[in-house]
């Protein structure tokens, strides 16, 4: 069974994105064998009111049943707007969203704001996860008209080290951080931390060069399957986890990655 | 051709203009050939009278002003026929009048009891030019707290309606407390310029966006009516160009907080949305002088019949009638 | 599997605002055998280094043997340092003896450093006598400064490819220079592959690195009407769609497979892609075969 735990429709403002919507993405799904998807949607980055974009996720996925049967949807809240304690209550309690998803850089607030602990707080406290992401899109192609985390400057894009404040600030929730990107030597606290912490990366972020010697360094508790789709292409995040030879994971290592870790930062079962 | 005739007559064609493009008589009108629906469908454009849609509804203006900018009577007397013009273009039945203190000195509210006494005189002698269409509202500055209960007195007795305030002090400071509570007592709304920008009244302050510190942003309004909650908000102009969604989002749970709907700014869905959120009975019309979009953007709403009606005039009535000064 | 084998633990949710996810007909996806159809194709990776990022050659082997990888074309441009000859002749000999350890596998680029015009000419010959294959510059001189046309020429004569290092970004050579980054000054850009590819309509130069993490629109946009350009699509950024786009503007002959040793990314962007079967085998091998048949190098 594979579970992509991180996906999206919706759209980039300033790209066009194929197989953005739910019918085209269960179509990606069919062809490359993908069962389950957690999707948010993406416009919830850009609308200031994020609720809107969570009202049309909801709305899309009930559109059809074999969408509510294959998708999982997750709320996009920002903290710092109105009514966003309202909001996270209908998403979970109304919608049926399964997680949050956060976006400090582009709803611009720190990671440690009051706020944003609030809200991963709340979460946790209905048994949910939240989720992170390293970046969107590479900076290095970043449009002239989105955030400016930019390689090379003193506003860098992030690393590991910039979201795990916020897991030291709560470290009883669930995390998903997303998109591997930026290498970042961690000290000996910080590593206890993402071993501790109930925490998985997925395995679309182009930092993982060699899958073997992320779950080496990690353990292979700490990640699951994702494509980061429609933004990265379908197949790479699953590539890192197929063509690990036999000696570097066996089956049962290969089907925690491909579902089993999902499942329980999920609660399937 | 009249005027009137004219759009009877483009209105009675419309519908089949694509079968009339392919005959002759048609090259009469020389319009050139574009401007004819190149549609195969057969889908019938709806007969639409805005006009006729315009004068359907009663309307009681909740925000709107006389000239702003001048102390001049003749000025105003201008004016204030351009605003009996707008009365009878939109067919709006009545007019509530304010003339808040929006002068800066050095980038600081100018909040002397001169200047509002002054402002409030302007209305009371614009609202005696047209009585039947012109009401009005009366404006002070709280921290100047007996100058200001004076001028509340004053101004009832001349007949005016609600209070109107700006900038100067914040809607839930302290010094506001005695001036609600005479309101309540008056059972008389308190309107309140407001905004929400960033960089605007302790919102995200790291965008400076140069406004004085003491506009009252929506978080202000929700700390006042809670503390009162037998008070009357009226939270101003949602089109004044702020971010409507967050204003309409942090006030839902305040239900002694009404918002009009005024504003050069007449984004699709926003009364909708100002609905949706605060239900039928807080939303409130209003012009802000921009005559245009205050009936534009209801009407092209999805509002039923009966919600537009409460809008246009019914909800601000009620809260009139409280005061007994109800229009009709 | 579908969600509706799964059992949903966590908040209760109302049930009549929810559809929920009980009593589908569960809807699965069909088996997909990523491997086997990593396998199918022959792959040639035509930008790919050795003793660079991921260490000693023996890195890359064990990747060629995990993807399906037949031959890679491997360099070491002088990424730091002057790049006088003594650096690029030193990076030269790491990639000969890459190619001796593994005869068949690896085949080296050379690179040098055209402000030493007569030892970078004498270098070339040298490495082309010794079985290298194509020329691999960096970002010490812009591809069409002066400077290259000796160069250039020389690689017409050996009917040979330049493999460029490039980039495309904002705040970079003369383009919207108000979000400047650091970046190199002299990284060559789209600009300066048309310019120098309208000199010498009879070379053969390769944008490196769609992937790279530049704006891959803007470049391949640009070399729409250069049929003397080609791409490769390697480096770390995968974005859905790349290789779709790079085909149609460029055709299916001028788009190569590489990895620039971000293996996963360099397969799994390919395979995702619309491409057809006949696009693909072009894509991943035939291309950069022809190329390599000019200077009767092909792999066959």
């Amino acid at each position: 069974m594979l579970i992509d735990i991180n996906a999206y429709v919706g759209n980039w403002p300033f790209q066009q994105m194929k197989y953005n919507t739910c019918e085209l993405l269960l179509d990606r799904m069919n062809k490359f064998g993908v069962d389950i998807s957690v999707i948010s949607n993406l416009n919830g980055i850009f609308y200031k009111n994020t609720q809107s974009a969570n009202e049309e996720l909801h709305q899309e996925i009930r559109s059809a049943r074999k969408f509510s049967d294959r998708f999982i949807p997750f709320a996009v809240i920002n903290p710092i707007y109105a009514g966003w304690r309202d909001d996270l209550e209908t998403s979970v309690k109304k919608m049926g969203m399964r997680g949050v998803r956060i976006y400090p850089k582009y709803h611009d607030f720190g990671i440690t704001d009051p706020a944003c602990i609030e809200l991963v707080k709340r979460v946790r406290d209905y048994g949910l996860p939240v989720a992170f992401e390293y970046r969107m899109v590479d900076s290095r192609q970043r449009s002239w008209m989105d955030i400016d985390y930019v390689v090379g400057t003193t506003k860098r894009e992030w690393n590991l080290k910039d979201i795990l404040p916020i897991v030291k600030a709560v470290p009883d929730a669930k995390y998903m951080i997303l998109n591997y990107a930026n290498a970042a030597v961690l000290t000996p606290d910080e590593m206890n931390l993402v071993k501790t912490a109930d925490l998985i990366f997925d395995t679309s972020g182009r930092t993982i060069t060699n899958m073997s010697e992320f779950l080496k360094l990690y353990g292979t508790n700490k990640f699951a399957f994702g494509t980061h789709s429609p933004i990265l292409d379908y197949l790479t995040g699953q590539l890192r986890i197929e063509s690990l030879q036999p000696s570097e994971a066996d089956e049962r290592v290969k089907e925690q990655l491909r579902s089993g870790n999902a499942k329980k930062m999920l609660g399937l079962s | 051709m009249s005027e009137l005739s004219r759009r009877k007559f483009i209105a009675g064609t419309a519908v089949s203009a694509g079968s009339l493009a392919l005959s002759g008589g048609l090259m009469a009108f020389k319009e050139p050939q574009h401007l004819h629906p190149t549609s195969d469908t057969d889908t019938p454009r709806a007969k639409y009278d805005i006009m006729q849609d315009v004068a359907k509804y009663r309307k009681l203006d909740s925000h709107v002003h006389v000239n702003l900018a001048s102390t001049d009577a003749e000025v105003q007397k201008k004016y204030a026929e351009s605003l009996i013009d707008y009365s009878r273009r939109l067919q709006v039945q009545k007019l509530v009048l304010s003339n808040p203190v929006t002068r800066l000195i050095n980038g600081v509210p100018d909040g002397s009891p001169e200047a509002f006494i002054r402002n409030n005189n302007i209305v009371l002698a614009v609202m005696k030019l047209y009585p039947e269409v012109l009401t009005g509202s009366f404006t002070f500055n709280p921290v100047h707290a007996k100058e200001s209960m004076d001028e509340i007195k004053r101004c009832v007795d001349q007949g005016m309606t609600n209070a109107k305030v700006y900038y100067q002090t914040k809607i839930n400071d302290p010094s506001y407390y005695p001036i609600v509570e005479k309101m309540i007592d008056l059972k008389m709304i308190i309107h309140c310029h407001a905004e929400v920008q960033i960089g605007v009244g302790g919102y995200r302050m790291k965008y400076n966006g140069f406004k004085p510190k003491n506009v009252s942003i929506p978080e202000d309004f929700v700390d006042i009516a809670k503390r009162y909650p037998e008070a009357m908000f009226q939270y101003a102009h949602i089109g004044g160009g702020g971010d409507w969604e967050y204003m309409c989002k942090a006030l839902k749970n305040s239900p002694n907080v009404y918002v009009d709907t005024s504003g050069s700014n007449n984004e699709e869905h926003l009364v909708d949305f100002a609905v949706a959120h605060l239900g039928e009975d807080r939303v409130l019309f209003g012009s802000d002088n921009c005559y245009y979009q205050s009936v534009g953007k209801i009407l092209a709403s999805n509002l039923t019949e009966t919600q537009k009606r409460k809008i246009f005039f019914e909800n601000f009535n009620n809260i009139l009638r409280k005061g007994g000064r109800n229009v009709d | 599997m579908s969600l509706a084998g799964l059992i949903v633990s966590g908040p209760v949710l109302d049930a009549t605002e929810f559809g929920g996810h009980s009593g589908f007909m569960p809807a699965s996806a069909r088996p997909y055998d990523l491997m086997k159809d990593v396998m199918k194709y022959r792959k040639i990776d035509s930008h790919v280094h050795s003793d660079l990022y991921d260490g000693p050659p023996e890195n890359n082997i064990a990747f060629m043997d995990r993807l399906g990888i037949e031959k890679m074309f491997i360099s070491r441009p002088v990424t730091s340092g002057e790049g006088t000859p003594k650096d690029f002749r030193h990076y030269n000999d790491l990639t000969l003896k890459a190619m001796k350890k593994f005869p068949g596998r690896l085949t080296g680029q050379f690179t040098v450093n055209v402000p030493y015009q007569k030892e970078s000419l004498e270098e070339i010959q040298r490495r082309v006598d010794q079985g290298m294959v194509g020329l691999k510059v960096y970002t010490q001189v812009k591809i069409n400064d002066p400077l290259f046309y000796p160069i250039i020429e020389k690689m017409i004569s050996l009917k040979m490819i330049i493999h460029m290092h490039s980039h495309c970004q904002l705040g970079l050579g003369g383009y919207r220079m108000k979000y400047d980054t650091g970046i190199r000054p002299n990284t060559s850009i789209p600009e300066d592959f048309a310019d120098i590819a309208k000199r010498y309509p009879e070379a053969m130069f390769q944008y490196a690195h769609i992937g790279g993490g530049g704006d891959y629109e803007y470049a391949c946009k640009m070399f729409t009407h250069l049929p003397n350009i080609y791409v490769d699509t390697s480096g770390s950024n995968n974005p859905e769609g790349m290789v779709d786009f790079a085909v149609k503007q460029l055709g299916e002959e001028r788009v190569f497979f590489g990895s620039d040793n971000c293996y996963y990314q360099s397969v799994g962007k390919i395979l995702a892609s619309e491409l057809t079967e006949s696009q693909r085998k072009k894509v991943f091998f035939e291309n950069y075969n022809k190329i390599l048949e000019k200077s009767g190098n092909s792999i066959k």
